[in-house]
């Protein structure tokens, strides 16, 4: 009897545990799905002027839309979270690059953004290019300037040759699906109504230079927006775990108390019995 | 006079959304000013004051920093990495930001792109304290 006491006790613990960090995964979520809200105009224009651009651009070159040769080396921008306790949020991030790697098979360096991100490349000893952003909560637009520019450095510079991003995408509080999406060389969609456009946009000082000064721009842009995303779906996975987690905590509560209330139960009615069987004699 | 429409975002969100007679604004070439009907266009920002004049004929001021201005179809984009209305600009942080811009900048044993930073950083305050005034 003692024994399920304790038991009762130590999963009523968890249980606040879970029930505090599903409130708190809740309230910061809300918080993220307005930054969602917010940054997405920017995000859209951003990458349907790039797109624009890397599709009419055939009169000119830059090294950002050029496809390379010989693709010794990729980058990878992994964002995943802080902390676990997330359902299978960190793990299908994980599972995401290892698919894309394996595809690949090339050698590759990491830039990784969140604890578990850097916990997993330490683990599986790759190049990691800097541990800056090792908190997602912390990292700001600012700090997404400043790593695509030294993205978009490195890039020029060819220590890797191809740059892609692998994130959360927030579809719903139900939903969330790991990514990978190519960032460097820009892709580009071909479609009729940007054929009429192309021929006519001016471009000031030049093609090239207005190209150059954007595609760091891009990167941050992109870099940030699908940073929202993460940290959207990284409090929903959190929040659905938390939830699950409580409602069976609270399904145990309930298991354990019936089997308390009947072992009391079971050793009263022998003590009655006892007392009954002594006063007969 | 004719309008157009002109949408200002940056990543922290939209800081305009509606008609406008013209926008004046610094690209890494000088100063552009757009007005209805123009050619599409595009063009990079660089750091300086952006001024906006509504639908009624008033003048607003901005500091805008970097990012980029579209034109298509009579739709003007305005994509900021930084863009604040001069009224919401903290000069005093700004005069802060400068001094302290200033001062690594004096420091002898800065290395290039240390130097580089904070020179941007030294720009920046001072197209903020120029708007802000």
């Amino acid at each position: 009897m003692k024994e399920i006491k304790l038991r009762i006790k130590s999963v009523q613990s968890t249980m606040q545990i879970t029930k505090a960090m599903e409130l708190v995964a809740s309230s910061k979520l809300r918080r993220a799905k307005d930054r969602i809200e917010r940054t997405e105009p920017y995000f859209n224009i951003i990458h349907e002027t790039l797109s624009t651009i890397a599709y009419g651009k055939r009169d000119f070159t830059s090294p950002y839309v050029e496809p390379r040769e010989e693709i010794k080396k990729i980058c990878y921008l992994m964002i995943a979270g802080d902390r676990g306790l997330a359902g299978g949020y960190n793990s299908n991030i994980n599972k995401m690059l290892e698919s894309h790697m394996k595809k690949h098979g090339k050698p590759v360096c990491v830039m990784p953004v969140g604890k578990k991100a850097v916990d997993y490349c330490q683990r599986r000893n790759l190049e990691i290019l800097t541990e800056q952003y090792s908190i997602v909560e912390d990292v700001t637009i600012g700090n997404c300037f400043e790593a695509a520019h030294f993205l978009a450095d490195e890039f020029r510079k060819g220590t890797y040759d191809e740059l892609y991003i692998v994130y959360t995408n927030f579809v719903s509080m139900l939903t969330q699906n790991a990514a990978a999406m190519r960032i460097l060389p820009i892709p580009y969609e071909k479609s009729e109504a940007k054929d009429d456009l192309k021929s006519l946009v001016l471009y000031e000082p030049s093609p090239e230079a207005v190209f150059n000064a954007v595609v760091p721009e891009y990167i941050s842009g992109i870099f940030y927006g699908a940073l929202s995303q993460s940290w959207a779906s990284e409090l929903a996975a959190r929040r659905t775990a938390m939830d699950a987690a409580s409602k069976n905590a609270s399904d145990m509560i309930e298991d354990l108390s019936l089997k308390y209330n009947r072992a009391r139960q079971g050793a009263i009615t022998q003590e009655i019995t006892e007392i009954v069987a002594g006063a007969e004699h | 006079m004719s309008v157009f429409h002109l949408t200002i975002v940056t990543a922290d969100g939209k800081y305009f959304d509606g008609d406008a007679q013209r926008i004046i604004a610094r690209t890494i070439d000088g100063d552009v000013c757009i007005l209805a009907n123009h050619t599409p266009y595009l063009t990079a920002l660089g750091m300086g004051e952006c001024r906006v004049t509504g639908s009624t004929g008033e003048t607003r001021r901005a500091a805008c920093i970097g990012g980029m201005l579209s034109v298509v179809d009579n739709e003007v984009n305005l994509v900021a990495t930084t863009f604040e209305w001069a009224e919401n600009i903290d000069v005093s942080r700004a005069e802060r930001a400068r001094k302290r811009a200033e001062a690594l900048i004096n420091q002898q044993h800065l290395d290039a792109r240390d130097l580089e930073l904070a020179q941007a950083k030294l720009k920046r305050a001072l197209t903020r304290i120029n708007v802000g005034k």
